[in-house]
């Protein structure tokens, strides 16, 4: 806006001036030399004498160099202006990291109904898919694609267990211990027999896991118990053992003895 | 301890890479015995007070070391420690120079490293007299190019008080703390060859004691000519006032101090896609094509022959290369029992770089291995 203004007015100053200096060149000189002396004799008298006039005669108004524009206001665009994390990333006193552009983009949404509808369906057919894969042994041949009965409950226990369960659903929790017993007998002699016959016909079995017996530690009991002997019918049995810990090492007198 | 085990001394002549000289020998162990330094100057002979306080602080952070002066300090003998890394409230009279070189020692130190550096004298600005660059540099540039060598963690360089060289480019008052948590074995093996092209350029402007405008016109000035390249460049101010320091002159009353270190400055950094880093200040102008500049050149060959024993490799260009500092080091190392470097020209490249192999020598952390 301001260029165009100057423009204007850089156009009507140069007209004015042709119009004013074209017609009349030399009268006009001659005129205004003895207007001035005529002022210049009054002002004297009036006052004091003037100085010598000077050589500059004023501004030249024929000039055609055009007006300059220097602008000294700087470009504060959006981009240049620093952000505050940007700058405490780089003036903290660890060497910084590699230029992290901040990547503030929001993740894509899906454009139309139809997509999002589609990704749901692909995703419901692929949890389908994994599904039959797991449990395909469970099931037979006359049933649909679903398992039934005890083998729904196999099927609950896989997922179950590839959610992140600890243990089986079929595990018996409590049994007497005679069974329990007789089931790790069996286990054990089922294995040791497995790899007889395998070290028999030669072939090479995968490394034994010896299971650790966990007798070691004192089982959890309960919060303000007493933490030594056993509490039978309302009455605390200190073993000899328990005593003894509870007293500690006996010192030897031997060497004091005086 | 009988120092009967311990190898003869190599044998060292000149004032030239003094400080280089005892790094490589801290880190490898040998005992070194330098001569002649500064032996034809009549006005300052032998070592001067920067070097003398390295020495201070190289006593400091290392267990055992044996420092020998002669009588005029122009001959210096030096049987290296372990290297234990404890010196805090360190007072020196240090130049550019020692922070550029004491983060190499620092990785091989038993603990973390923590060095105050306080004092009159401590310049943190660059010196246009000597070419030492900027702490800001040091932290930007130099200490990012650890991170190519798998260290990285806790390494901290702060700048407690800013100065920029006192009168006669000699003397300053700053402060700046050196933290180096970050230990290895052995810096990894790394292959630089790819330089990647410039995607941003940081940089801090400081001005210490002066008005806040010189930074101003200094960042303006810059990014005319920095931005129409690269438009994601951003420049920090950073305005401080000047340090006070105690006034020794006979005129001083007692007790008085005196500012100094007064100034501004720039330093500039630019990143290539690859990480790759190249520093400018205005003291030492950003110069060398490939992967390293000239400044960072002796800080990454040296952690690459202090390296596992692999072949590493760096691209670099020529004019770095063949810097009077590039083969000094490489001479030195050669010294110092490393082998030697394996050029050829990098083959895809039109500007003539080359591809500098260097075979680590395993120089492991003591300290570590027993820890």
């Amino acid at each position: 806006m301001a260029v165009t203004l100057g423009k204007r007015k850089r156009v009507g100053r140069e007209t004015v001036s042709r119009i004013e200096t074209a017609p009349q060149d030399a009268p006009n000189d001659s005129d205004q030399e003895d207007l001035q002396a005529i002022f210049r004799r009054h002002f004297e008298a009036k006052f004091k004498p003037l100085a010598a006039p000077s050589d500059w005669d004023g501004i030249s108004e024929d000039e055609e160099a055009p007006v300059e524009i220097i602008e000294h206001s700087t470009s504060t665009d959006a981009a240049s202006l620093l952000d505050k994390q940007a700058q405490k990333a780089f003036m903290s006193s660890k060497p910084p990291t590699s230029t992290s552009t901040s990547t503030t983009t929001k993740p894509k949404r899906p454009t139309s109904p139809t997509e999002a509808d589609g990704e749901a369906l692909n995703l419901k057919n692929d949890l389908a898919l994994q599904r039959l894969l797991k449990e395909s042994h469970l099931l037979d041949s006359t049933t649909s694609y679903s398992p039934s009965g005890s083998n729904r409950h196999k099927a609950t226990d896989i997922r179950l267990q590839s959610l992140g369960s600890k243990s089986s659903i079929h595990v018996q929790e409590k049994m007497p211990m005679s069974h329990r017993r007789g089931i790790t007998a069996k286990a054990t002699s089922k294995e040791e027999r497995r790899r007889r016959e395998a070290k028999e016909n030669g072939i090479i079995l995968e490394r034994a896991v010896k299971v650790q017996k966990t007798t070691g530690g004192r089982r959890e009991r309960g919060v303000g118990t007493p933490g030594v002997g056993k509490f039978r019918g309302g009455m605390l049995k200190l073993s000899k053992r328990d005593v003894a810990s509870i007293e500690g090492p006996k010192k030897s007198t031997k060497g004091r003895r005086r | 301890m009988s120092t009967t085990s311990s190898p003869p001394p190599l044998r060292f002549t000149g004032s030239k890479y003094l400080v280089q000289r005892l790094v490589l020998s801290t880190l490898t162990g040998r005992p070194i015995r330098i001569s002649q330094i500064r032996s034809n100057s009549t006005t300052s002979p032998g070592l001067l007070p920067h070097e003398i306080s390295f020495l201070r602080l190289l006593d400091t952070i290392t267990n055992g070391s044996l420092i020998e002066f002669s009588m005029t300090g122009t001959t210096l003998l030096y049987r290296p420690g372990l290297l234990t890394g404890s010196a805090q409230g360190y007072g020196a009279d240090t130049s550019g120079v020692l922070k550029h070189e004491l983060p190499a020692n620092a990785r091989a130190a038993k603990a973390a490293l923590n060095v105050l550096f306080t004092g009159a004298g401590v310049i943190t600005s660059s010196t246009p007299s000597t070419g030492d660059i900027s702490v800001d540099t040091v932290r930007t540039a130099i200490l990012p190019l650890y991170r190519n060598f798998g260290i990285e963690n806790n390494i901290e360089l702060r700048i407690l008080r800013r100065s920029n060289p006192g009168p006669g480019n000699r003397g300053g008052g700053g402060e700046v703390q050196l933290l180096f948590g970050h230990q290895v074995r052995l810096p990894k093996t790394v292959h630089l060859l790819n330089a990647g092209r410039i995607k941003s350029i940081k940089g801090v402007a400081y001005a210490t004691g002066v008005s806040a405008a010189n930074n101003a016109r200094m960042i303006e000035a810059a990014r005319g000519v920095l931005n129409p390249f690269v438009a994601n460049t951003y420049i920090f101010s950073d305005v401080s006032s000047a340090p006070l320091v105690p006034d020794t002159s006979k005129t001083a009353q007692l007790g008085a101090r005196r500012k100094i270190g007064v100034g501004f400055g720039i330093s500039l950094v630019a990143e290539s896609s690859t990480g790759a880093l190249w520093s400018a200040d205005v003291a030492s102008p950003a110069e060398g094509a490939g992967y390293v500049s000239a400044v960072a050149a002796p800080t990454v060959l040296t952690l690459m022959a202090m390296g596992s024993e692999d072949v590493g490799r760096v691209k670099m260009g020529r004019d770095v290369l063949g810097t009077e500092e590039v083969i000094s080091l490489a001479r030195d190392l050669r010294a110092f029992g490393a082998s030697g470097w394996g050029l050829r020209d990098a083959d895809e490249d039109e500007q003539g770089d080359v591809v500098v192999s260097v075979v680590g020598r395993g120089v492991g952390n003591v300290g570590r291995k027993i820890a």
